[in-house]
């Protein structure tokens, strides 16, 4: 049987491709990557630590608003968007698409991939 | 001889000649490369050495060593022993083949004749060989054994569910024994190393994660140490001091994200997380400070005031027993406090490091390191280096 992070992995590549997604990963809530589907040149771990306090700090202010923890955060540049919501108690799943990525066909399939993850990381 | 990995290499010393080391490895990580590793840290000394082949060709693991960056060819001093060729039917040119790897007593020969030729033995994989020839193998092994005095055996056991006696008997026939396996149970799917016996040496080791890099081979890993204290004590300075790479979110010339540094030192591959230091920020801390394995405090030697802050961070960040080291920063300037009145006015336990430094010059940097790599590993690990 494969391994967990394997399975994590098999489940990244899911996702490759989906409505111009370029690249993807798992990320523990405190910045540490669990698994990652992203190009050797980009420092992967140094991407992991600063989405999760993306989210962090995004939740921080939602909530000191009394608006309760957002579903995700969205970044939109010139060059690409990212992408990061919750997958479970424990982690994080973040995806980097190219700028013109259609936004609805991400969220859905993202959906559907952060509930794997909740499954798979228990 | 040494076995050219991390932390093994201080805890173990240097192998003396006669001795057998299995790593003893779990089916699900790919641990070959540890035997490839010693392999080839031994060449580049000069030692004669021999791999023993019998999963892939010869040309598969020639390529299998050049994806970790090591030419083995350019060395006159390496030679394979081939099991698998002939196994396969094909044509081999190494210097030591077995024409029927099935067959014990032929293998018996070549090794015998290998053994006494070279100062190190490879097997890529003794657990196949068993698969292959059966529990006989072992009593052969055990006569290679008391062959090699003046040879070392190192060996990757791959550890299937094999009856107990079988894995008893590895066991008894080497003098070390170094467990690889992966975990599970954390959120950090990582990969380990510890000692489980050596007869040779006295030492309690502790694991260690590690990373196979490629090209780079086995680098220990310690995945979050947190660098805090407080506001403009020189904790993104440090960070940067200390780091390869490094990345800061900063605005105004003070963190308000975080610090993001990857140190490569003494074989260790190490993330820090470096936090902002002003109260409003907190919740981020709490955010990251998770799973951290040490905390590096900062502090401005000049700025009594700001301990209180500091010990309070300290808490913040430190709650589960982590190990911390002091870096008493700025010592650079007139008015800095020396080690132990920094001690004296936090109140701190007599055996915590407080190392001086100054961040902007980078000294004193990597001694907070040492001291932390130290205390996180054990056996007092940085004062064997400083020995060698």
């Amino acid at each position: 049987m494969a391994s967990l992070r394997e399975r994590l992995e098999g489940v990244l590549k899911e996702l490759k491709g989906v409505g111009d997604i370029e690249a993807s990963a798992i990320v523990s809530r405190d910045g540490l990557l669990i698994a990652a589907d992203i190009s050797q040149s980009v420092n992967a771990e140094a991407f992991a630590a600063m989405t999760a306090t993306m989210l962090g700090a995004a939740e921080t202010a939602t909530s000191e608003l009394g608006k309760g923890i957002p579903d995700r955060v969205i970044v939109e540049g010139k060059e690409g968007k990212i992408i990061a919501t919750g997958a479970g108690p424990k982690a994080l799943l973040v995806v980097m698409t190219a700028p013109k990525a259609n936004l609805g066909l991400v969220l859905l399939e993202m959906s559907k991939v952060s509930e794997k993850i909740r499954e798979l990381l228990g | 001889m040494r076995l050219g990995i991390p932390v093994l290499d201080e805890l173990l010393g240097r192998v003396p000649r006669g001795k057998t080391v299995t790593y003893s490895i779990d089916p699900e990580v790919e641990g070959d490369v540890f035997g490839m590793q010693t392999l080839y840290m031994n060449l580049e000394e000069g030692y004669e050495c021999a791999y023993v082949t019998s999963t892939m060709s010869p040309e598969s693991i020639r390529n299998r060593f050049k994806e970790f960056g090591w030419s083995v060819d350019d060395f006159k001093n390496f030679s394979i022993v081939d099991l698998y060729s002939r196994y396969v039917g094909a044509i081999s040119k190494e210097r030591y083949v077995v024409e029927d790897p099935t067959n014990l007593k032929e293998i018996d020969r070549i090794m015998s004749r290998a053994i006494e030729e070279n100062d190190l033995i490879v097997f890529g994989s003794l657990s196949t060989i068993l698969d292959v020839c059966g529990n006989e193998t072992l009593d052969y092994f055990e006569e290679w054994k008391d062959l090699s005095k003046k040879c070392v055996i190192v060996s990757n056991f791959t550890v299937w569910p094999y009856p107990n006696e079988v894995l008893g008997r590895v066991m008894d026939l080497s003098n070390a024994v170094i467990n690889i396996g992966g975990i599970h149970h954390r959120v950090v799917l990582g990969h380990y190393y510890g000692i489980l016996k050596v007869d040779w040496t006295d030492v309690r080791g502790r694991a260690v994660l590690f990373k196979v890099i490629k090209p780079g081979g086995v680098r220990a890993y310690i995945p979050k140490i947190l660098v805090t204290g407080p506001f403009n004590a020189g904790k993104t300075t440090f960070v940067h001091a200390i780091s390869k790479e490094a990345i800061s979110v900063d605005r105004l010339g003070t963190t308000v994200a975080l610090d993001h540094g990857k140190v490569e030192y003494k074989g260790f591959t190490i993330d820090i997380f470096g936090t902002p230091g002003q109260e409003r920020f907190d919740p981020i801390l709490r955010v990251l400070g998770g799973e951290a394995l040490g905390v590096i405090l900062v502090v401005d030697s000049t700025k009594p005031e700001t301990f209180p802050r500091a010990k309070q961070m300290l808490e913040k960040t430190t709650k589960f027993g982590l190990p911390y080291v002091i870096a008493a920063n700025k010592q650079d300037q007139p008015k800095a406090l020396k080690p132990d009145e920094i001690r004296r006015l936090m109140c701190l336990p007599d055996d915590v490091p407080i190392i001086p430094t100054v961040a902007t010059e980078g000294k004193g940097v990597y001694e907070v390191l040492d001291a932390l790599i130290s205390l996180l590993i054990g056996g007092g690990y940085g004062k064997l280096e400083g020995k060698a």
